[in-house]
């Protein structure tokens, strides 16, 4: 189940997503890396501008950085955006696991012994 | 839904994911008789969800111990009571914290549909508030479908990197 973020840590994650343009970057990073250039050419900003919001975005931890020669290069952290997801829909990573133990359950129950029961009972 | 090709012309606020449920689907590659069993037969729903006293008839009430969660402020325990049940096809349940009784309660509803040599199986968890202030919240920043987009790729990037 999830664990309980800090709240100063949801502060931080609402903080970045809050930004309508930031929502959009992290959006385009979840298709594949990026570099500031290449942002900024997808939404029509001066490259002030998007590092400015990556650096909020990296600040949240939502986005981690690493330098490829004269570049760096933007992706997206799936950790902070998993515990998020789980905050705000607790429930649909539950379900989504307990399905998997029910898989586990089945693969291992015995084929043989189904009772009298037909799948159309009625 | 939003287009999901064009990831970033989201519309405005006019297109929230329903609020007050969860719709979940799975194949299982065993036939709809054995999931069934799986779904109602104490011993077996101990293995996968939570410790009970289920009984498949309508009216049944019963307990679910499992553990707590903080992150929800869910005691642990849970209260239902048997809605509907056909077997092989669809049982529904109601599903209450057992420590706030005066919550309206949300239903669960499980349908099996075969497929192939298989088995579909639908969950429903339906009848959240959507005044919750998470759901509200939830709303309010997540908004234009951007949440179940996130969710979804979100889903990939876990299932890649797994």
């Amino acid at each position: 189940m999830p664990r309980r973020l800090k709240d100063s840590e949801l502060d931080r994650l609402f903080a970045a997503l809050a930004n309508p343009t930031r929502r959009d970057i992290l959006d385009a990073l979840l298709d594949g890396e990026r570099t500031v250039t290449e942002l900024a050419a997808d939404f029509d900003m001066s490259r002030p501008s998007v590092s400015e919001h990556l650096a909020a975005l990296r600040e949240s931890g939502l986005v981690t950085e690493r330098p490829a020669g004269r570049h760096r290069i933007y992706a997206v952290t799936a950790g902070p955006l998993g515990d998020l997801a789980d905050w705000l829909t607790p429930y649909e990573r539950f379900w989504r696991e307990r399905l998997s133990g029910l898989g586990a359950v089945l693969d291992r129950m015995d084929d043989d012994h189904a009772p009298d029961t037909k799948d159309d009972a009625r | 839904m939003t287009d999901q090709t064009t990831g970033w012309e989201l519309p405005a606020e006019d297109e929230p994911t329903d609020p007050t449920a969860i719709r979940v689907d799975q194949y299982f590659p065993h036939p709809p008789a054995k999931v069934w069993r799986a779904l109602t037969e104490p011993d077996l729903v101990t293995q996968w969800l939570m410790t009970t006293d289920f009984v498949p008839e309508v009216g049944h009430r019963f307990t679910m111990a499992g553990r707590r969660v903080e992150a929800t402020g869910f005691s642990g325990t849970v209260a239902s009571t048997v809605l509907a049940v056909e077997p092989g096809r669809t049982l529904a349940v109601t599903w209450t914290d057992a420590a706030d009784p005066d919550l309206v309660p949300t239903t669960v509803t499980w349908t099996l549909e075969p497929e192939g040599h298989g088995t579909r199986l639908f969950l429903e968890h339906a009848g959240f508030d959507p005044d919750d202030p998470t759901a509200q919240l939830s709303r309010r920043i997540m908004g234009g479908g951007w949440r179940s987009m996130i969710l979804r790729r979100l889903g990939e990037l876990l299932d890649a990197t797994d």
